[in-house]
């Protein structure tokens, strides 16, 4: 029965719709009290989903047994290693919310609700190979984060930056529907097969201009330059756990349905969109690191951190490769772990009443009062700046060994070279917290939930983390192969 | 050469349509002249604009809750233009077409469940 193995397949994504509607109801009629339980049971759900999706990824799974609704959807382990990102990024936000909120009161059991919803759009992009389900999974996992940038209402930070998210992507939406309907007009099919068999050889002008808008379109949901303009105005004015959100779940179910459209859909036309990508990378790269180097406030420094490691990631795309493809994954896996855990300690900084600290000078001298806390962040920037005993540097290692083995030697000199630029703005952090006379206003307490988060992400990007370097590797290749045997 | 004699029922529905809405329009005014009921004011003169003067500028603060029952409105409304198209293909989606349905019918539901709760549809 095709339509009982199509539902069996989906069956996380029916979980966590199931589970949002019926937390839905429940914040409806219990009120602004039962939020903690709802982050509770929508982490469980989280959980529930991980275990679900996990053996589909450790056995490699691929090819016409996984797709569902006659090529609407594929669960196969590529996306499968996404979905396994995504849920443990949510359920990193989930963990981080409740106490940042309540501060204020006004942590409201639509939260969690929303996160779910956000979630489930995200395992839609992920397993999208039709242009149909790809947008569905977009504009699912858009309305619920502009929802989210703007859920301080009564803070003009946050209500700006919902209303901006809001804007820009609504444009960006347009830009990537109007390409979506150029590729339908020129292949004939939203199917990302048969676009790519309707792809070959020469292309026509207006479906190089389908390709065109399509990308600059999922460029400006992965913010990469020059679609990035939003993400410091975002990143600064939503609240913290919602700006770990955005830098960590999102990007990885960008970047992810990015790659499944360039090497899927389009991978026929390589050679056209190589050269978008290419430069795309490199101005990411450049325009992250030289961005960050004047910021006073450090969330907006991690919207130009975040800006910078989507060039590394896109190094990855340009070689095209099954290796290149792999190495963007572990890259991903290291990334969300540096940022969520950078999200963590900035979240846990404190002033006397408890109030967030997002000042860079407030931060000085940090290591004198808060010698654990300064202690994760310096290792979180020493590791985003790809300094080598700590695990950032094996991400970036990987995506330039796949850049040099697909004969990219320039390219990969030149992000290196950039990445030096990059170390700056990292470095110059831990110089303030070690370095700098104490400015005495990082005094709150934390809660051990948030604690105990850090701590694993700060011993996942520890040395330890080189343990996992075979075992990370061989899942991602595996996941990467297999969006390379739906293509072949 | 155009057939035109195939065109003779669109002809005859203008004719009566237009006569038919001019009969509307004119019949009222006449009757009130005749019956003495005519006597303009301010209030019946003005346009109909959904309960705000027509012509002012129109970058002035409205209440949000017009806006949410538009909101809510389009939302319905979508959902019965949805429902034409499954209604006359529901002999090719089957079973599957029509449990489709429901289960968004029943999404619906709830999100009209969670606004009613909420107090969305509470004018006051």
């Amino acid at each position: 029965m095709e339509l009982k193995q199509s539902l069996g397949l989906i069956a996380p994504e029916i979980l966590l719709s199931i589970a949002s509607l019926v937390l839905l109801l429940v914040s409806a009629w219990a009120g602004d009290k039962a939020s903690r339980a709802i982050s509770v049971v929508a982490c469980f759900v989280l959980g529930a989903c991980f275990f679900i999706v996990a053996p589909t990824v450790c056995a490699g799974v691929a090819g016409p047994d996984v797709v569902a609704f006659n090529g609407l959807f594929t669960a196969d382990a590529f996306s499968g290693f996404a979905k396994l990102l995504i849920f443990a990024a949510t359920g990193a936000a989930l963990v981080m919310a409740p106490k940042f909120f309540e501060r204020t009161n006004s942590m409201m059991p639509e939260f969690p609700v929303l996160i779910l919803l956000a979630a489930l759009g995200m395992c839609l992009m992920v397993s999208a190979t039709d242009l149909m389900t790809l947008y569905i999974g977009l504009e699912l996992n858009s309305l619920a984060s502009y929802v989210l940038a703007a859920f301080l209402r009564n803070d003009e930070r946050s209500a700006e930056a919902g209303i901006k998210y809001f804007v820009l992507g609504a444009l960006a939406s347009g830009i990537l529907l109007f390409g979506m309907s150029l590729t339908y007009g020129f292949t004939g099919s939203t199917d990302f097969g048969t676009v790519r068999a309707a792809l070959t050889g020469d292309m026509s002008t207006g479906a190089m201009f389908a390709v065109v808008f399509v990308l600059a379109g999922l460029a400006f949901k992965i913010s990469a330059v020059p679609f990035h303009m939003w993400t410091p105005d975002v990143y600064e004015g939503s609240p913290t756990p919602v700006t770990a959100f955005f830098a960590t779940a999102p990007k990885v179910a960008a970047v992810s349905l990015l790659m499944r459209v360039s090497l899927d859909a389009f991978g026929m036309q390589a050679d056209a969109w190589r050269q978008i990508v290419l430069f795309v990378a490199l101005a990411s790269i450049v325009v992250g690191a030289l961005g960050a180097i004047g910021q006073s406030n450090i969330k907006r420094l991690m919207a130009f951190s975040s800006i910078n490691n989507v060039g590394f990631i896109l190094i990855g795309l340009v070689t095209g490769t099954v290796q290149g493809a792999s190495a963007m994954l572990v890259y991903l896996a290291i990334y969300i772990a540096m940022t969520a855990g950078s999200f963590l300690a900035i979240i846990m900084m404190k002033d006397e009443a408890g109030a967030p600290v997002e000042k860079i000078s407030d931060i000085a001298g940090l290591s004198r009062t808060k010698p654990a806390l300064a202690l994760c962040l310096a290792m979180m920037m020493f590791s985003l700046a790809g300094i080598p005993p700590l695990f950032g540097f094996w991400g970036k290692f990987v995506v330039f060994q796949a850049a040099v083995e697909a004969n990219l030697v320039a390219l990969a000199a030149i992000g290196i070279a950039a990445s030096v630029i990059g170390a700056f703005y990292y470095l110059k952090i831990v110089k303030v917290m070690y370095f700098d006379e104490p400015a005495d206003v990082v005094k709150g307490q934390s809660d051990w939930a948030h604690w105990a988060l850090l701590i694993i992400s700060t011993a996942f990007i520890s040395p330890l983390g080189y343990l996992l370097t075979t075992w990370l590797g061989g899942i991602a290749d595996k996941a990467a192969a297999t969006l390379f045997l739906v293509a072949a | 050469m155009v057939d035109l004699t195939q065109y003779l029922p669109i002809l005859i529905f203008l004719v009566i349509a237009l006569g038919l809405s001019g009969l509307f329009v004119f019949l009222p005014m006449g009757v009130s002249r005749l019956t003495g009921a005519h006597k303009p004011s301010k209030d019946k003169l003005a346009e109909y604009e959904c309960g705000f003067p027509a012509f002012e500028d129109s970058r002035h603060q409205f209440d949000v809750r017009f806006y949410l029952v538009a909101i809510l409105f389009i939302i319905f409304d979508l959902e019965a233009a949805f429902l034409f198209p499954w209604a006359v293909s529901l002999d090719l989606t089957g079973w599957a077409g029509w449990i489709t349905m429901m289960v968004f019918l029943g999404e619906l539901l709830i999100g009209f469940a969670y606004a009613w709760k909420k107090g969305a549809l509470e004018w006051e």
